[in-house]
């Protein structure tokens, strides 16, 4: 832990993901510093989501290596990442929709914290459950937390989808298109949410929406075809003209 | 680690079975002719499984169900059968197809009334079915009695036909349902990859979402894919109640085979169906015959025994898909 | 609030009633009836709740839930009978090994989902019932007979008071233990993985581990079934745990409802009354079964317990003078796994 506070949190070379014939992701390099804000953007298609279930683990390269927290996870499951300190949402919500909110929240805090298999009620329990309803007044789900979570609407789940990945306390965030159908007002919340983080925690998120990508993160990394093509600040990547070809153009139609 | 174990232990099995036939030479007073007539039993045996196994294999690959009830229509299409032999004279050809009709009949009103608006929830079809079950298999101990009947096979087949070695004979009827078992995989292959529909059964296979998008009557395709599911599950249960015997409670067991084949195989894969009955038809003859005599009476088991292990190792079956 | 709590204390009073009601079986009626009716639906209810606690709280729907009831069952016997053994050291043996089987079963079953654990599970079933009816140890086909249930519960035929009695607070401790077991942190969990195995993994949890162990956790209360079962008949053989009998204990299960242990009861008490009252009415028995099972799955998922509910939450909505009705239920009732996502 000690040595990877100067190297890069996310440190990736040379990854490969073919299916069949098509190269989804082709020799993609990239690292990532400890409190960086990334975003990774493309077109539909550019591979962004191979390589974000790359990175969290839910699929395994056909070449290339993933260092996290400097220690080598390329074989490691979606599980043992999440331990190390790992949290990542889900484009469409993927939620305990049978389970109260607190409830989701509490599984979420002692996935990482330990005793999954407690049973008896301890107090290691009253922590994981400060930690869920502590989550839930962050991401504004106080009134909420008796609720079964199949009974939310889209909003508060999506809202409740970066709760889960936010209660475990992560060293590094990865958020897979979390503005993906919320409306404008919502999307606002989200943005602020994003820039209320603690700087310890690392961010690598996936968007289509320029506006939340851009306000958020620092560096954007520009996919396209399975490879990086750009990499830059917003401010360059804004002024970029293969950016404008390829993305924005379609984009502002 | 384990799959190596599964192989080793069946090459060993095997290699004992062929230790057993040929430990005595190739004379007539060695073990061979048994074997022969023993693999011959096996591989028509395996016939009758493809054939209830292949209309479960072609329903779920489809509509993602589970169809439970496919041994009560199994049985169904055999005393259907029995009833028009040996009551109304009919001829056996005649009789299987009607036979036939009837088990798609009542396949395609369950698939109606109940199945089709739930589509998606597959356990809650599974139970659906299983209570479907229930009630057929009642209805048809009411109504054809507990006691075990076989149905005459047509003339031309009743008689043995010489193998021409070892001067052994074989029941005819039981070679025509392997051969019956091979028209209907070769139907299944022409349709699958001649014809439009074939296009469509295949593409359901994979996605259902794509069906929609080829602009087919999707509900029609399922419709009829479960009436010919259900009437190869009668076709098996006349195949089965001419070669054996009709009787209560074979539903069950018969229903307990094909899903051992078509797991085996994976579920929606017919090659895998093909390969499932070989392999249940083989063991399970080879494990009454060749297993010391003091476990003979555990053959049963053994077909379990390969069910739990294949799942073990590989969870959807061995040509089945990932996901 | 308050209308909320005195609801929740009326819905504890009525539980109450209900137990003392039950309780009094024996003193109330008949000796028959005690016996046909009250043992067969107390072990057939705990057989069925743990099938009721996997399938709701970890989505497994399993059918071989009667074999582990049979292992207990036969093993207690044979010791019993055969070897001489206490009756009370027997069935801790036989539960012992039919937990030891579920750890087995589970740990092959739990790669599989949905249907696909369905159809494992059965063929567990088969290879169970292929076994004890083929080996001479535990009497074949003929079973194990004339054994003796422990001498402080008396003749379950002539005198089945006390075996019911005892059999109630078995049934009540296990009602009480799942309950216990689906509000800790392993049991939240286990519900976890039965809404999303996906999500479950990427918070940091074994997804296996946690099947295989909720799995292991109903096996003695199956086996623990199996032993009352051998207890109250005086018998048991291979033909108590063949496809028919899993098939009925499915069915059972789920004409209780799914959704809630105390389904399991429920439904195996009208099966019993069912099956001891209807059988001279009708010769067509199975069929009618059959057709209460298809309804219930086609109208209630949450079985006849779901149904209560609904007509109690309508009730209390109507008490409540329009009031909106109460957000959640005291206890979250899970949704029924209609659907596996095995397909995912």
């Amino acid at each position: 832990m000690t040595g990877a506070a100067t190297g890069p949190v996310l440190r990736v070379r040379g990854l490969t993901r073919r299916f069949g014939g098509v190269v989804a992701v082709g020799d993609v390099a990239l690292d990532i510093a400890p409190g960086e804000r990334r975003a990774v953007l493309g077109p539909n298609g550019a591979g962004k989501s191979t390589l974000f279930n790359l990175v969290a683990g839910a699929d395994t390269p056909t070449a290339g290596s993933i260092e996290l927290f400097g220690a080598d996870v390329t074989r490691l499951g979606a599980r043992q990442r999440t331990r190390m300190g790992l949290s990542r949402t889900f484009q469409t919500s993927r939620l305990l929709t049978g389970l109260t909110v607190e409830d989701n929240l509490y599984l979420a805090a002692i996935g990482v914290s330990g005793g999954r298999l407690r049973l008896l009620r301890t107090g290691r329990d009253r922590t994981a459950r400060e930690q869920a309803r502590r989550t839930a007044e962050s991401v504004g789900m106080t009134d909420r937390l008796a609720t079964l979570a199949g009974d939310l609407s889209h909003g508060e789940q999506r809202q409740l989808e970066i709760g889960l990945a936010l209660v475990a306390e992560p060293r590094m965030l990865l958020l897979d298109e979390p503005a993906a159908g919320l409306s404008r007002s919502e999307r606002q919340l989200l943005t602020a949410l994003l820039l209320s983080l603690d700087r310890d925690v690392t961010l690598l998120l996936i968007e289509h929406d320029m506006d939340v990508a851009l306000t958020v993160a620092e560096r954007v990394t520009m996919m396209h075809d399975g490879v990086v093509i750009v990499e830059g600040t917003p401010t360059e990547i804004r002024a970029d003209q293969r950016v404008h070809d390829l993305y924005l153009g379609k984009a502002h139609v | 680690m384990a799959a190596t174990a599964a192989v080793v232990v069946g090459v060993l099995g095997l290699l004992g079975v062929l230790l057993q036939a040929f430990e005595k030479g190739l004379g007539t007073e060695g073990n061979v002719p048994t074997f022969i007539l023993i693999t011959l039993n096996g591989l028509t045996l395996a016939g009758l499984y493809f054939i209830s196994a292949s209309g479960l294999t072609l329903i779920f690959g489809l509509l993602r169900v589970t169809n439970l009830a496919h041994g009560a229509l199994f049985l169904l299409g055999g005393y259907v059968a029995l009833e028009l032999v040996q009551d109304a004279g009919m001829s056996w050809w005649l009789a299987a197809v009607l036979a036939m009709g009837a088990s798609g009949l009542v396949g395609l009103v369950v698939h109606q009334l109940f199945l089709r608006w739930n589509q998606g929830q597959d356990l809650r079809q599974a139970l659906i079915t299983i209570a479907v079950s229930l009630i057929l298999a009642d209805q048809m101990l009411a109504h054809f009695g507990a006691t075990p009947t076989a149905i005459a096979p047509p003339e031309w087949l009743a008689q043995p036909l010489s193998l021409g070695v070892y001067d052994l004979s074989y029941p005819r009827f039981r070679l025509a349902m392997l051969v019956a078992a091979l028209v209907v995989g070769l139907l299944f292959w022409l349709v699958y990859t001649r014809t439009r529909v074939g296009m469509v059964v295949r593409a359901g296979v994979d996605d259902t979402q794509m069906t929609s998008a080829l602009g087919v009557n999707v509900q029609r395709v399922f419709a009829a894919a479960f009436f010919v599911g259900s009437a190869l599950a009668g076709l098996g249960g006349v195949f089965a109640g001419t070669a054996l015997s009709l009787a209560p409670g074979q539903d069950q067991s018969f229903l307990v085979s094909a899903l051992v084949v078509v797991i085996v195989g994976g579920m929606g894969s017919l090659g895998g169906a093909a390969l499932g009955a070989l392999l249940l038809g083989l063991v399970d003859q080879y494990a009454g015959a060749y297993l010391p005599a003091e476990y003979s009476n555990l053959s049963a088991l053994l077909t379990f025994v390969l069910l739990a292990v294949i799942l073990a190792v590989r969870p959807t079956g061995l040509f089945g898909k990932a996901r | 609030m308050t209308m909320d709590r005195m609801l929740t204390l009326g819905t504890r009073g009525a539980l109450a009633v209900v137990l003392v009601v039950v309780a009094l079986v024996p003193v109330l009626c008949t000796t028959f009836f005690t016996s046909q009716v009250g043992l067969t639906s107390l072990w057939l209810g705990i057989v069925a709740v743990s099938l009721t606690f996997l399938s709701g709280y970890g989505g497994m729907v399993s059918l071989a839930q009667t074999a582990l009831f049979g292992v207990a069952g036969l093993i207690a016997a044979r010791l019993s009978v055969e070897s001489g053994w206490d009756p009370w050291a027997a069935a801790l043996a036989g539960i012992l090994a039919a937990t030891a089987v579920g750890l087995l079963f589970g740990a092959v079953a739990s790669g599989s989902q949905g249907i696909y654990f369905l159809i494992i599970t059965l063929a567990f079933a088969q290879v169970t019932y292929f076994y004890f009816a083929a080996v001479p140890t535990f009497g074949a086909h003929e079973g194990i007979n004339g054994v003796r249930p422990p001498a402080v519960l008396g003749d379950p035929v002539q005198d089945p008071a006390r075996m019911y009695w005892f059999l109630l607070v078995v049934s009540v401790l296990a009602f009480l233990g799942l309950r216990h077991v689906s509000r800790t942190a392993f049991g939240l969990a286990l519900q976890g993985v039965r809404d999303d195995p996906v999500r479950m993994a990427a918070l940091g949890y074994n997804v296996r581990l946690h099947r295989i162990l909720g799995f292991t956790l109903a096996a003695p209360v199956a086996g623990a079934a199996g032993v009352l079962s051998a207890w109250s008949n005086t018998r048991m053989s291979a033909g108590s745990i063949s496809l028919a009998i899993a098939i009925l204990v499915l069915t059972t299960a789920v004409i209780g409802g799914l959704n809630r242990l105390e389904g399991a009861w429920v439904g195996a008490l009208i099966y019993t009354l069912c099956d001891t009252y209807l059988r001279g009415w009708t010769d067509r028995f199975t069929t009618w079964l059959g057709v209460v099972f298809l309804v219930i799955v086609l109208v209630s998922p949450g079985g006849v317990v779901g149904l209560l509910g609904s007509a109690g939450s309508w009730l209390r909505h109507r008490l409540a003078g329009g009031a909106p009705p109460p957000a959640a239920p005291s206890t979250p009732a899970p949704p029924v796994p209609v659907s596996s996502g095995g397909a995912r």
